[in-house]
């Protein structure tokens, strides 16, 4: 696991609350969230799918759909509060300063253009105004994640799922923003080709000292690329810390059946826990802690009272009346 | 890219045979022959009569019959129109056919940009009374009684307000002592026309690739130039008021025709757009940062335009048939109008032989929206 | 909406369940209908012809002299020159050649629907039974079906009607037919055919195979149910372009039929009134707006009703 940074954050949120406001009322679907990112660090999102994982990335990049909107929070990046800027100083930012690689990253390529005039569509909006500049900086990007520079011309649908995603990451990277969200963007590879894209994105992380959101559901992959881990539950963040830490200490009871949804090949064998029931609805979500009807430890003051923020050792913490001991 | 277009003008060529098949039986599907309606005409001279039996073999077996149709059709012998006789009705075509073609060419284009560049602002305004009222008054445009609309027109711009002609092709009073005939003009103004569209597609074509302002600059550069040296050739020629006068005759036509097909080009850019508007490409361009219009334009709109490319095939009917009326109601000396008089006076030569030509640009028009989406289109070309 | 679930064995029974399923899907989809405002617009406004339709032989026998108002024959003898501009008895005039414009309105408007009605019939039987065999068999048959189609798809069918009025007297029997067949071997048989192929997959079909189910047994109580709640909805633009050919045709005098909406357009265009919009509006707007109207009306029915059935289009 690399070293993390300890210089100032390059991203600070502070509270950001955001709904989707439908027919039948508000979707809470971020609720109070507060992290710091630092410069060059990495940080894993993880939670069932509907958590808000997503949605916190969206709201970072304000693109949400119509019906979205921040409530309340501030999005700090390098000190500029992002939260109530215009979508015209909110558009210099994006890509420039904040970059993404998508989910359906197969998807995220316009099929009527060639992999290379996106890209290049990028670094000119931002950057880059000299067509022969750009193309070498396309190059450049190709080589970086292993691509043959040779299908810069090409479509997209010649390309292949991994040479998409290598090419999403590529595009990702053009105008080297200070921090890139990454979400979900293996999920639809497979797993050699899954394992291939995690590392080449781990080395480019390291090698261009870029901070990383990583989005998944999957604790395996978020152990294999962050130093630090916010589990997400119900459009909260339930617990927060070093991979590390979580992984040998998790205090939440949430966090523990995600660990045990998964076989560990060198841990002792377990019985692999499956979580009963469904994620709430953010419609209208569950009193006091919003996974009180899913734990097993819950007591009447989880159904009533908010829970408070259980400090673990270093920077780790816990939302949970009753956290798990070591 | 070449085996799609090679196989795009077999289709193309079985689908003509299979229609000049339709054709030949829906002739020949009415009790007795055909030269009972030549023998009946008192009008007829009897070596025309004869020439006609010569002509529809009828007394051949129906096989050698078909036979002969198809060839008297592929080489362009129609036969001889009974109410312009002694005018062969390839010749009536041939005169014909490029007034059609003008004003058929020139509503679709106008009309396709119309409708593409609304449909565009109506998707990216959806709900509220800007969408409402537009796919209204679209849906009354694309379902409007035609020759009502057409005859609204005339009696507004024409009859009340006096800024066109009532119909027709020229004004006889202007022709009078002309230097040239008619169709001499119009064929030199078609040649115009052609040469005008070569040059602004070259210029697109050429600077295509460079650099946005500079690219702008030159196209309006270079058009605006060539279309200044056209009007001055046109204005010393000596003939450029007969021109003037076909003009101003074509401008009432053309402008109804495009009304009534843009509608339907603009309801479904509109669908079109909204369907694209979810696709992760978009959300992708937008997080790249690109201001709104270029979203739109360039990601949103360019892959709108497939599907709107394809169902201009389906359109195409429609827009003949909204053609056929206008020009009847103009009085406009097209296809069309040589359609509906050749079908009131009973001159079934001259029906069946434009409506042949009708059903062949029907076809050749699918042929070029096919190669227009194959170019459209990478994941088709390659 | 489709209704994809599989027939329960006992044949007799089948079309009870159908039809109860088909009641209760009807029951939701009407709330669906409800908020597409122009549906509405449509459905009020054939409502108003109907009830004009309707309306016509009863006002005939009761208040209406057959000598005055008859649609075709009638002269308005009360009226002292021709074409008289509305009046109490007469409210839209009369017409160059004395007859009520407003009888003959009404009179046309129920052929209009006859016609709209037949020709939605006629396109639904071929279309489905097009779609049907072809998905049902592909291959060879399916190839030449689908070609056909293109054929019908690309033909101008108010330039073939025109031609076909030289060849054949063209009435309202002929347009519905000739519009049906265009329509259901074109447009409607490729749409159903695309439905048609999402259902000979489904399993029930296999079943009714193997159990030793007939081939046009198959086709015509397990695909063709199917197929129906869709082909309604292209029944609606099957409407709309027989009004408006039946309209065109008229207008230009190449119909064989007593009268009608464009036929009492012609009329005035004949008697040389058509560009006297202004002073004699009577002759021209009542038609020429019920013609729009009455197209417009099953457009937009058809419209709202594909949002319904195709919830892509639907609103959020």
């Amino acid at each position: 696991m690399p070293n993390r940074s300890s210089s100032a954050p390059v991203l600070t949120v502070e509270d950001l609350t955001m709904y989707y406001g439908t027919r039948s009322g508000d979707v809470q679907a971020v609720d109070g969230v507060s992290f710091a990112v630092g410069r060059g660090e990495s940080v894993g999102l993880v939670g069932e799918s509907g958590c808000g994982k997503s949605s916190i990335a969206m709201t970072l990049l304000k693109l949400l759909p119509e019906n979205g909107r921040i409530v309340d929070g501030r999005i700090l990046l390098d000190g500029t509060d992002l939260a109530p800027l215009s979508e015209d100083r909110m558009r210099t930012h994006r890509w420039n300063r904040i970059a993404m690689v998508f989910q359906a990253a197969m998807n995220s390529f316009n099929p009527v253009y060639t992999v290379g005039d996106q890209i290049i569509e990028a670094l000119e909006t931002h950057i880059e105004t000299d067509p022969d500049v750009s193309m070498e900086r396309v190059r450049e990007l190709y080589d970086l994640v292993s691509l043959d520079p040779s299908f810069i011309g090409r479509y997209p649908h010649e390309y292949s799922g991994g040479m998409k995603q290598r090419a999403g990451i590529a595009m990702a990277l053009a105008c080297e923003p200070d921090l890139l969200i990454a979400d979900e963007p293996t999920t639809a590879l497979d797993v050699i080709v899954q394992d291939r894209i995690l590392k080449e994105l781990r080395n480019v992380q390291q090698k261009l000292n870029m901070s990383l959101i990583y989005i998944s559901h999957d604790m395996a992959v978020i152990a294999e690329v962050s130093h630090t881990v916010g589990v997400m539950y119900a459009g909260r963040i339930v617990e927060w810390g070093e991979t590390v830490d979580i992984f040998k200490n998790p205090m939440h009871p949430y966090t523990q059946t995600l660990m045990s949804a998964f076989p560990s090949v060198t841990g002792p064998k377990h019985e692999l826990a499956m979580l009963g029931g469904e994620p709430p609805n953010l419609l209208n979500p569950p009193s006091g802690c919003r996974f009180h009807p899913r734990c097993p430890y819950a007591t009447d003051i989880c159904r009533t009272d908010e829970p408070p923020r259980v400090e673990g050792s270093g920077t780790h913490w816990a939302a949970c009346w009753h956290p798990l001991e070591a | 890219m070449a085996a799609y277009i090679v196989k795009r003008v077999l289709q193309i060529v079985l689908t003509l045979f299979v229609f000049l098949t339709i054709v030949f039986f829906l002739v020949n599907a009415q009790p007795g022959d055909i030269s009972r309606l030549y023998s009946l005409d008192p009008n007829l001279p009897p070596e025309t009569r004869a020439q006609m039996q010569e002509l529809f073999g009828v007394n051949e077996p129906l096989w050698k019959q078909y036979l002969v149709h198809l060839k008297n059709t592929l080489t362009g012998d129609l036969g001889v129109s009974f109410s312009l006789y002694p005018r062969t009705v390839a010749d009536v075509i041939k005169e014909r056919l490029p007034r059609t073609l003008v004003l058929f060419l020139t509503a679709t284009v106008v009309s396709f940009y119309l409708g593409f560049g609304l449909g565009k602002i109506i998707a990216w305004r959806r709900g509220g009374w800007v969408e409402y009222t537009s796919t209204l008054g679209g849906v009354t445009l694309y379902t409007v009684f035609t020759p009502w609309f057409g005859l609204m027109m005339i009696w507004l711009f024409a009859f009340k307000a006096g800024w066109f002609p009532i119909g027709k092709f020229l004004d006889p009073v202007v022709w009078q002592d002309a230097p040239s005939d008619a169709n001499t003009v119009f064929n030199l103004m078609l040649a115009t026309a052609v040469v005008l569209s070569l040059i602004t597609f070259t210029v697109f074509l050429v600077t295509g690739k460079k650099r946005l302002g500079m690219a702008r600059a030159l196209q309006a550069g270079i058009i605006a130039v060539s279309v200044v040296i056209v009007l001055g050739v046109w204005l010393s020629s000596g003939v450029g008021y007969l021109a003037w006068d076909i003009v101003r005759h074509m401008v009432l036509p053309i402008a109804t025709l495009t009304l009534i097909s843009f509608a339907g080009t603009m309801l479904l850019t509109r669908n079109s757009m909204l369907e694209v508007i979810r696709e992760d490409y978009v959300l992708a361009a937008r997080a790249k940062g690109l201001p709104e219009k270029a979203v739109r334009d360039r990601h949103v709109a360019r892959n709108a335009l497939l599907p709107v490319v394809t169902s201009f095939v389906f359109s195409l009917a429609f827009a003949i048939d909204g053609g056929v009326i206008i020009e009847s109601i103009f009085s406009w000396p097209g296809m069309g109008h040589t359609l509906v008089a050749a079908t009131v006076s009973e001159d079934l030569p001259l029906a069946v032989g434009t409506f042949v030509f009708v059903g062949l640009f029907v076809l050749l028009a699918h042929l070029a929206a096919d190669i227009l989406y194959a170019y459209l289109d990478p994941r088709v070309r390659y | 909406m489709v209704i994809d679930t599989g027939p329960i064995p006992n044949a007799p029974s089948l079309w009870r369940v159908r039809l109860g399923l088909a009641g209760r899907s009807l029951k939701q989809n009407w709330s669906l209908f409800l908020r597409t405002r122009i549906g509405i617009l449509g459905l009020v406004i054939i409502v108003f012809y109907m009830l004009l339709a309707l309306a016509h032989p009863i006002l005939m026998n009761t208040v209406w002299d057959e000598r005055i108002y008859d649609p075709v024959i009638g002269f308005a003898f009360d009226e002292t020159q021709q074409p008289a501009p509305p009046s109490l008895s007469h409210p839209l005039g009369t017409d160059p050649l004395g007859r009520d414009i407003l009888s003959q309105l009404m009179f046309s408007a129920r052929s209009e629907f006859l016609l709209g009605l037949l020709a939605a019939v006629v396109t639904v039987c071929i279309g489905t039974m097009v779609g049907a065999t072809a998905a049902y068999f592909g291959g060879l048959i399916d190839m030449l079906l689908m070609r056909l189609a293109d054929i019908m798809i690309m033909m101008p069918g108010i330039s073939i009607l025109i031609v076909l009025s030289a060849l054949i007297e063209v009435g309202h029997l002929e347009l519905a037919l000739l519009i049906g067949i265009l329509s259901g071997f074109g447009g409607t048989g490729v749409v159903l055919k695309s439905q048609a192929l999402s259902v000979v997959v489904k399993p029930y079909i296999e079943a009714a195979r193997t159990s030793g189910g007939g081939t046009l047994h198959i086709i015509l109580v397990h695909v063709v149910p199917n197929l129906l709640p869709l082909s309604f909805l292209y029944m609606m633009f099957t409407v709309t372009s027989a009004i408006f050919s039946e309209a065109v045709l008229s207008f230009l005098g190449l119909l064989d039929v007593r009268m009608s909406w464009g036929l009492m357009i012609h009329t005035t265009e004949s008697a040389g009134y058509l560009l006297q919009v202004g002073e004699y509006w009577w002759l021209i707007f009542p038609a020429s707006l019920s013609i729009t109207l009455l197209c417009s009306s099953f457009y937009l029915l058809g419209r709202s009703l594909d949002e319904v059935v195709n919830p892509r289009l639907r609103r959020t």
